[in-house]
């Protein structure tokens, strides 16, 4: 309805300017490796890049399966650890105690480097989903579960007196005032979370994995294969710039009255 | 000024719409109340004004319930105060619009929180109210859509759907403009002349007190007593916004402006 606030249409004028600078950038690029100014072991070839890309995705298609490996694992960790994390959430706020004694816990948790816990699930979990999934979940948890308590505390205290002063029960002001209002928080942390949670994976999968994108970064990479990882690099971008945006586009569509 | 408080005016206490005696609050060490006793007749308008802190909001929440009776008695139609009670509207200072809720559904909240009315007739009554307090084109906005005046006319239009006897209002207009203050303060005059409510309206606003009740109680500073009660005698119906240019109106004022400042020294 109020659409003042959104940045100016992307204009024909606009998209030019970006496809040629684009354009340009990658003609530097390969120009510099080319004739050397730039070792092309540093910075790899645009060239070789798509090449690689060509031959993972359209000749043998096997980055197909990296992708579905990795972003497999970040949804299952996403889901699994917000879950979690508003049932604790709702937990805290329903039993305080149980907020009071678990926090000196978590706070000890979440100041654990999470990558660092890697080898540790690696041995528990085995170089299967189980173990990136577990890095995906010890990262977006916390985020989602700060969220969660945050978003109940906001709920406005007047609104509680006038509803109770209308004779609305206690489990129904939480049910329909208390959760509604902690919606808007909730889901800037589930976005958080996701990006969170591919970022473990990653992180997990470049230690050591069987499959993902990460893997095989960290095979390529050991192999000086660098327009290959330039290329996984760019795809990694835009696979974080896709789950954003549908995220984005969600809140947008759930969250109307924001 | 003791004798003051005591110069209850008004009915008689059986059928007082609100009924106060001996009641007094304490929150731990600090007394909140002291000693309050009074009677408000079915119809009428009062205010109470008094210094911040004084006490005024725990009075509010004493009548609507949420603050138990510590000692003394609160009736409000002859009945105990109680949580919840639907003989009792409350408007806040802030509107409390749910910013889910359109300004139609807010304006039905509380009827429906209360089960009042079906379906189709609650949304009559909301669509009704919304075109009495001028909001009849902004019923599909939400509120974060809305200017703070339209906000607390939007508030106005869900307090009087319940149709309650008896209105509590806690400073409903304290955080608006001064024009537009004026423009709520008539609307709520001509709402009440129409509904013929009992309302409670605290305030900090002498003149906002004056101008709108029959009767002005004033609150001294903690531990909050009341230190006066007087009869406004200007002659109704009433428009605020001419009150402002009225001799009369600024005699009264200064009249009830004297006892503030005695009640707030001692």
């Amino acid at each position: 309805m109020n659409d003042h606030n959104k940045t100016p249409p992307l204009t024909m004028g606009w998209i030019v300017a970006h496809l040629v600078f684009i354009a340009a950038l990658i003609a530097l690029w390969e120009t510099s490796a080319r004739l050397r100014w730039v070792d092309p072991l540093m910075i790899g070839k645009p060239s070789d890049a798509v090449g690689f890309l060509w031959e993972g995705f359209v000749t043998e298609r096997s980055l197909w399966k990296d992708i579905g490996y990795t972003l497999f694992g970040t949804f299952a960790s996403f889901v699994l650890g917000s879950t979690m994390a508003i049932l604790t959430g709702l937990m805290f706020v329903t039993w305080p105690a149980t907020e009071r004694f678990a926090t000196p816990y978590l706070t000890l948790l979440n100041a654990i480097p999470r990558i660092a816990l890697a080898p540790l699930f690696l041995l528990w979990f085995g170089l299967g989903l189980g173990s990136k999934i577990a890095v995906g979940v010890s990262l977006s948890y916390f985020v989602v579960l700060a969220a969660t308590v945050a978003g109940i505390r906001s709920v406005s205290g007047d609104i509680v007196t006038l509803a109770r002063s209308l004779g609305v029960s206690k489990g129904r002001i939480f049910r329909t005032i208390t959760l509604p209002s902690a919606v808007p928080s909730i889901f800037s942390g589930l976005r958080l979370a996701l990006v969170y949670s591919m970022l473990g994976v990653i992180g997990a999968e470049l230690i050591a994995a069987e499959h993902g994108i990460g893997q095989t970064l960290s095979f390529l990479q050991a192999n000086f294969e660098t327009s290959a990882v330039m290329a996984l690099l760019l795809v990694l971008a835009l696979i974080g710039l896709a789950v954003t945006m549908g995220m984005s586009w969600l809140e947008r569509h759930l969250l109307r009255w924001q | 000024m003791t004798q003051a408080a005591a110069m209850t005016t008004g009915a008689a206490t059986a059928d007082a719409a609100i009924h106060l005696r001996d009641v007094s609050v304490h929150f731990g060490d600090i007394t909140g109340l002291k000693e309050a006793s009074f009677d408000i007749a079915p119809g009428e308008f009062v205010s109470v004004v008094g210094p911040s802190g004084c006490g005024k909001t725990t009075l509010l929440n004493l009548l609507t319930g949420l603050l138990p009776v510590q000692t003394g008695t609160v009736k409000v139609l002859g009945k105990p105060a109680r949580e919840g009670n639907s003989d009792v509207a409350y408007m806040l200072a802030r509107d409390c619009l749910l910013p889910w809720r359109t300004t139609l559904g807010n304006a039905m909240y509380g009827m429906e929180a209360r089960g009042l009315l079906p379906g189709k007739e609650r949304e009559k009554k909301a669509h009704h109210l919304l075109e009495r307090v001028g909001l009849h084109g902004f019923a599909d906005q939400y509120p974060k859509a809305l200017s703070h005046g339209m906000r607390q006319r939007n508030a106005l239009a869900r307090t009087f759907c319940l149709d309650s006897p008896v209105l509590l209002m806690d400073e409903p207009f304290g955080a608006l403009d001064a024009q537009t203050k004026l423009q709520l303060e008539d609307l709520l005059l001509d709402l009440w002349r129409e509904h013929q409510k009992t309302v409670v309206f605290i305030t900090h606003d002498l003149g906002e007190a004056v101008a709108l009740s029959d009767r002005v109680m004033v609150m001294s500073a903690r531990p909050g007593r009341i230190v006066a009660d007087i009869k406004i005698d200007l002659p109704r119906p009433r428009s605020v916004r001419d009150l402002q240019k009225s001799h009369e109106f600024h005699e009264i004022y200064t009249e009830v402006w004297e006892v503030l400042e005695a009640g707030m020294k001692s």
